[in-house]
């Protein structure tokens, strides 16, 4: 399997859509139904590093900022990405261009750094502890 | 490149790579110069078993994307909780595959 630009769009695509569905989803659901889709949550009881994101964007949609930033700060790294992604998408299709692969392959580069990956996932860590301490 | 050298690279290395990319491999070694040796050698590939055992225990946080050196995916596969658990369990089945073409991808840099 090597990631394409087709392929990379393609799969961007589906995640984007999913996600969106997903968030229609958690803003119209049943207030009553459990709808925790989480498979580390529902095995061992403990928060995973970004349990709590779809609630955190719903707040995001409603407004609730700091709502928003204590119940995961990863809702609004996922919020930015499914707001740019599809622009970013059907601007490169209308145009003939591969400029989010490009990124995507620089960003990947830039991440594998070490100093960025350790610093990258003791944030993720810290956000993890925090979530079990706030029992998301 | 020498026909004995080449089949002691497959034999060691075979396990690391898809079945129907091992002939293509065997032939464009046989082409190359022999002053890539040293360096061939030296080139580290990820065991497809190693991914799929990180896969089985920490999948969900997309660490075994990490692992293999997709961090684009792994992240996207951190972000949303292993895709909901969907994605996770895709990859159990996906990730050997993965590391093979990813094995591939590395030692392509070589042959052309």
């Amino acid at each position: 399997m090597f990631l394409s630009r087709n392929k990379l769009y393609l799969f961007l695509s589906i995640l984007c859509t999913s996600g969106y569905f997903w968030m229609y989803f958690n803003l119209t659901k049943n207030p009553i139904i459990n709808t925790e889709v989480c498979l580390f949550k529902h095995v061992t009881k403990i928060p995973c590093p970004s349990c709590g994101s779809s609630r955190s964007i719903t707040q995001i949609i409603k407004g609730n900022i700091q709502q928003a930033l204590y119940l995961n700060p990863l809702g609004f790294i996922s919020a930015f990405i499914l707001l740019i992604t599809p622009i970013w998408i059907l601007i490169d299709v209308i145009l003939q261009k591969k400029s989010l692969f490009n990124w995507y392959k620089k960003l990947e580069q830039f991440i594998r750094k070490p100093k960025i990956a350790i610093l990258l996932a003791l944030l993720i860590i810290i956000n993890w502890i925090w979530n079990i301490k706030k029992g998301i | 490149m020498e026909a004995q050298k080449v089949d002691m690279f497959i034999l060691a290395n075979g396990k690391f790579f898809e079945a129907h990319n091992i002939n293509i491999i065997r032939d464009k070694l046989l082409l190359i110069d022999d002053s890539k040796w040293a360096v061939l050698s030296t080139i580290q590939f990820k065991d497809p078993t190693t991914s799929l055992i990180v896969s089985i225990l920490a999948g969900g946080f997309g660490i075994d994307r990490f692992l293999i050196g997709d961090t684009g995916l792994g992240i996207g596969k951190l972000l949303t909780c292993g895709g909901m658990g969907i994605w996770s369990i895709v990859d159990w089945f996906m990730i050997q595959d993965a590391t093979r073409a990813k094995n591939m991808e590395k030692i392509q840099q070589f042959l052309y």
